[in-house]
């Protein structure tokens, strides 16, 4: 046998074996009823076809491989923005399970968070109990400055009321009276993760606005000449929201950035763990009430709170995720216009670097074809800087994207040439994204880690930006907002094709007759 | 020193040049080339010339005798295309140390010499000398002479020092190492009375490989090209062609004028670029061939090519003239002909707003005269600072040079497009012509143009020369 006790091969090595390949053959052939590899071959050969395309396209019931993640999911990123807040998610324990998981592998950090942990008997009798308990253990065990509760489908579908549970655990002890436990519903079953950031987002705001589900009188909103500003759920958050930082401290605006968890993924290894770190401090939120403004730059993630805040009379701005020159131009003039602060020359200094570096190397991105996929917004932002420098986005795909994002996506696809040949799929998954990139091939593709399948299967070469990124490490250490972040998407887009290049022309003899040092 | 002072006067006396012939004695004996200024930004040296015009010969070990920088500098960096060996992109040098500079450095190169001989066994060795050994008085062409019969392989010293001149020189000087060393060591296995040499073609991203199908159509056989992608051999034997067409005249002349002068082989000046410039060139080498005995019937069937190729370029042009008529553009180029790039891109609709004469000859000034009419705005050498005026006053729609003036182009928000050695489109033939209004074309349309044009949204000054273009 190939394994022995002295020398144990991994999985990498076993498998590869003469011993192992013998006996999986064999047993394929005497155990397996085999289908001849002539009838496989043919089968994959024809799901490359128009016809099966149309058949898939016809799916009516089954979604495969879909790429979104749920509302709770959603729910847990926003309420990790603020300071010294626990998320608390009433339902059961193995959802949260998977939201840590899923943070800490595309954050390389680990992620606070708690349920709970409703059980058979919760689901029949009310998970009450459930909330009781845990929120005091929650709040003696991890001593929060903030619990936000939200919720997972099982206690949704028995239709438990988080309000009134929240109020009668506070009349049991469980926490303090005067403690902050905003809450917001959030089944999985209904939108996606960017519909969970939202009713978080809104929930937080209405529990500091609104005088804490009815505990303190309501604020009171005097104006003041600060802005608040919401990233929206973004798998580049670290980066992205200290980026936006650094030009609003540029341009002098007073800001106020609501659910900042640039600091909660981003801890510094010096001996101290900590379970919290950075985040929209509470009185922040508190008086973000009498900001001038709120900016947002993910629409899809703030439908309903920009609704709510704007009702509390605050001017409203929602953006899609803008990358690029255009897209900060309009971001930052927006905000020179609102807080009336110019935009200052050393921001026009960085956006005359970025149109530089895209000036001596947009030969390399003109008219090459690319396909995208990911969140409504982010793909939107990705799409116009793609028409921005003369490449040519062919399929847009966005599993969670609606009408109004189909909608979105022709405007934007009008304004440029280059959007003229290219088509917005909103609901489909990445099967169907797998038959549009056979029938009508791209150069690239844009997607998150599980684009590898189809980086595979189709030799379509991915460039992985969106959410989660689990394969790659530490890109949401970068921005892709504001000019710097600009760069950073056209440098990963152009590393992508010049790999190309070089993996194209690197066969000695064969092909490196064009395997050139100078690109 | 003495030998090397007076192979670099020889050159300067080059009779095949036609400035040089315009000179008076006194002038002759400055050299052909202006004294570079002190202080003043300065194009290559006379050893990065005689590398650049020698390393496209693939299957050979090229050793750079002296310290790190000379080659590191160098190191496969021109894009000449290989059809088979690739030991021209192996990077071979002495890396001289302070002991060297101190005990001289002679016998390190000839221990270099052995180890690549008894390591890679190349058809030859070209050994290049750069400042610092020469200073310090290594004799190249001595360890060269000995290696060569230790070995009993050629060892050929190209002496061209980077002090000695500009880069041009260098061309000179390494055509001058194969005229002494290599041309006619060797003989070819067959002849026939199709042979041609194609000499000052570097192959740069294949360019070649455009042309090389039109000539094997019509028979003919590049017996050398001195140096796009070259075997030793063919260098060596290639006195035994019919004929011989010099692609770019400042860099080899010396080349073509020796052989006709040695071996009785005809040349002409031609070139690769532009439709009625590639018909031209096709036309010139059937002449000759003809000339030295070839059939007769070679003309008719080079016409009945001509024809067709002319035709099917045309035909695959038209469409892009509709986009590019009137379109003006600033041509900045350095080796690749002016006057020929001039013709070629008028004859889509481009309208020619003025042109670097910097490397081009009088007869070159003439040509362009000729084409362009007198108001020819012909631009000599240039600071980055007055191209960057010209460039902002010149209103042109596209700028097409090398790449060194590319990030001028750009900062003065021009339009660029790379026609020089790094670039990575070949356009030369009539395939070339196309790919190059392509790109051309492309380069117009890119969204990017329209963006360095536009001051920031919030900037309400349009700066001068700011003129948009249209997206599509």
């Amino acid at each position: 046998m190939s394994q022995n006790a002295e020398h144990v091969l991994d999985h990498f090595e076993l498998f590869r074996g003469p011993e192992y390949k013998e006996m999986l053959a064999k047993k394929r052939e005497q155990f397996e009823d085999p289908v001849p590899a002539t009838e496989v071959e043919r089968i994959r050969e024809w799901t490359k076809t128009p016809e099966y395309r149309e058949k898939n396209f016809g799916r009516e019931a089954l979604t495969i491989n879909p790429a979104k993640a749920c509302q709770p999911l959603g729910a847990v990123f926003a309420a990790a923005g603020f300071e010294r807040t626990l998320p608390f998610v009433h339902g059961s324990q193995g959802c949260v399970a998977y939201y840590r998981s899923h943070f800490s592998r595309h954050f390389k950090e680990p992620t606070s968070c708690v349920s709970s942990s409703m059980t058979e008997d919760a689901a029949v009798f009310g998970g009450q109990n459930n909330m009781i308990d845990g929120l005091a253990n929650a709040y003696n065990l991890y001593k929060p400055k903030m619990i936000s509760v939200s919720t997972t489908c099982m206690a949704e579908v028995i239709g438990d009321d988080l309000n009134a549970f929240i109020k009668n655990s506070k009349e049991k002890g469980s926490v303090p009276l005067d403690f902050d436990v905003p809450f917001a519903h959030t089944p999985a079953f209904v939108g996606s993760h960017v519909t969970g950031y939202d009713n978080v987002m809104k929930g937080i705001l209405e529990h500091f606005w609104d005088g804490k589900a009815g505990t303190v009188p309501k604020t009171e909103r005097v104006p003041n000449e600060s802005i608040n500003f919401i990233g929206g759920f973004d798998g580049y958050t670290v980066g992205n929201l200290r980026e936006v930082k650094r030009l609003l401290t540029l341009m002098g605006v007073e800001h106020t950035i609501l659910a900042d968890n640039s600091d909660t993924w981003d801890t510094p290894t010096d001996g101290e763990f900590r379970m919290y770190d950075g985040g929209t401090t509470l009185e922040e939120a508190a008086n973000s009430v009498h900001a001038k403004a709120t900016i947002s730059m993910q629409e899809f993630c703030t439908e309903k709170t920009l609704n709510y805040i704007s009702g509390r009379g605050q001017q409203v701005a929602a953006f899609n995720h803008p990358v690029g020159v255009a897209g900060t131009d309009k971001l930052l003039m927006e905000i020179s216009r609102i807080t009336g602060k110019p935009i200052p020359d050393s921001i026009t200094k960085e956006r005359g670097r970025l149109v530089d570096a895209i000036g001596d190397s947009s030969a390399h991105i003109h008219g090459k074809k690319f396909a995208i996929y990911g969140d409504p917004d982010l793909t939107l932002g990705l799409a116009g800087f793609l028409m921005e420098l003369g490449a040519e986005p062919v399929h847009i795909l966005s599993t969670n994207g609606g009408k109004l994002w189909e909608q979105r996506v022709k405007t934007l696809l009008a304004s440029s040439p280059f959007g003229a040949n290219c088509h917005a799929y909103a609901g489909k998954d990445l099967w169907h994204m797998r038959s549009l990139l056979f029938t009508e091939p791209v150069d690239f593709l844009i997607g998150n880690t599980y684009g590898k399948y189809l980086e595979r299967d189709t030799g379509t070469p991915l460039i992985r930006i969106g959410f989660p990124i689990f394969d790659r490490h530490h890109h949401h250490r970068y921005p892709i907002w504001g000019y710097q972040g600009g760069l950073n998407v056209l440098v990963w887009i152009l590393d992508k094709i010049f790999d190309e290049i070089d993996r194209s022309t690197n066969v000695p003899s064969k092909t490196d007759f064009s395997f050139d040092i100078i690109r | 020193m003495s030998n090397l002072s007076n192979k670099v006067q020889e050159v300067f006396n080059e009779p095949g040049c036609g400035t040089n012939q315009g000179k008076s004695e006194k002038e002759r004996k400055k050299g052909c080339t202006k004294q570079l200024q002190p202080g003043a930004a300065a194009g290559g040296c006379a050893f990065d010339g005689a590398k650049i015009a020698l390393q496209p010969i693939t299957d050979v070990a090229h050793l750079v005798h002296g310290p790190t920088a000379c080659e590191g500098n160098s190191w496969d960096n021109r894009g000449s295309k290989s059809s088979g060996p690739h030991l021209y992109r192996t990077s071979f040098t002495t890396d001289i140390n302070e002991h060297d500079v101190v005990f001289g450095g002679e016998k390190h190169l000839y221990r270099s010499i052995k180890e690549i001989i008894e390591k890679y066994n190349p058809p030859a060795v070209f050994v290049y000398q750069t400042c610092v050994p020469a200073m310090i008085g290594d004799d190249i062409e001595s360890v060269c002479k000995a290696a060569s019969q230790k070995f009993g392989k050629p060892v050929i010293p190209v002496n061209s020092p980077g002090f000695v001149g500009p880069k041009n020189l260098g061309n000179k000087l390494a055509g001058e190492a194969m005229l002494d060393y290599v041309i006619g060591t060797e003989e070819p296995e067959f002849t026939t009375p199709y042979d041609i040499n194609i000499i000052g073609e570097y192959n740069l991203s294949g360019e070649l490989w455009q042309v090389k199908p039109l000539l094997d159509e019509l028979g003919i056989r590049i017996l050398a090209c001195i140096s796009g992608d070259a075997r030793y051999h063919q260098v060596a034997s290639s006195h035994r062609a019919r004929a011989a067409m010099m692609v770019c005249s400042k860099a080899m002349i010396n080349i073509a004028r020796k052989m006709e002068e040695r071996y009785s082989i005809p040349f002409f000046e031609g070139s690769f670029y532009g439709v009625s410039d590639m018909s031209e060139s096709l036309r010139g080498i059937a002449k000759l061939l003809v000339g030295r005995g070839a059939p007769e019937e070679l003309i008719g069937r080079t016409e009945a090519v001509v024809t067709r190729e002319e035709a099917r370029a045309w035909q695959r042009l038209a469409p892009y003239r509709e986009h590019l008529q009137g379109k003006r553009v600033l041509l900045i180029t350095g080796g690749v002909k002016s006057w020929s790039v001039v013709a070629a891109l008028q004859e889509v609709g481009l309208e020619i707003v003025g042109t670097s004469v910097k490397k081009s000859t009088k007869e070159d000034k003439e040509r362009i005269k000729e084409i362009m009419g007198d108001d020819a705005h012909m631009i000599d050498d240039m600071t980055p600072r007055e191209m960057y005026k010209v460039l902002k006053e010149a209103r042109a729609d596209i700028m097409l040079s090398g790449g060194r003036t590319q990030f001028v182009a750009l900062k003065a928000k021009m339009p660029w497009l790379d026609i020089n050695q790094e670039r990575h489109h070949a356009y030369a033939g009539y395939e070339g012509m196309v790919d190059l209004v392509h790109e051309i074309d492309k380069s117009l349309r890119n969204p990017v143009w329209e963006q360095v044009r536009r001051p920031a949204p919030w900037e309400q000054t349009v700066p001068a020369g700011g003129r948009a273009v249209r997206a599509a």
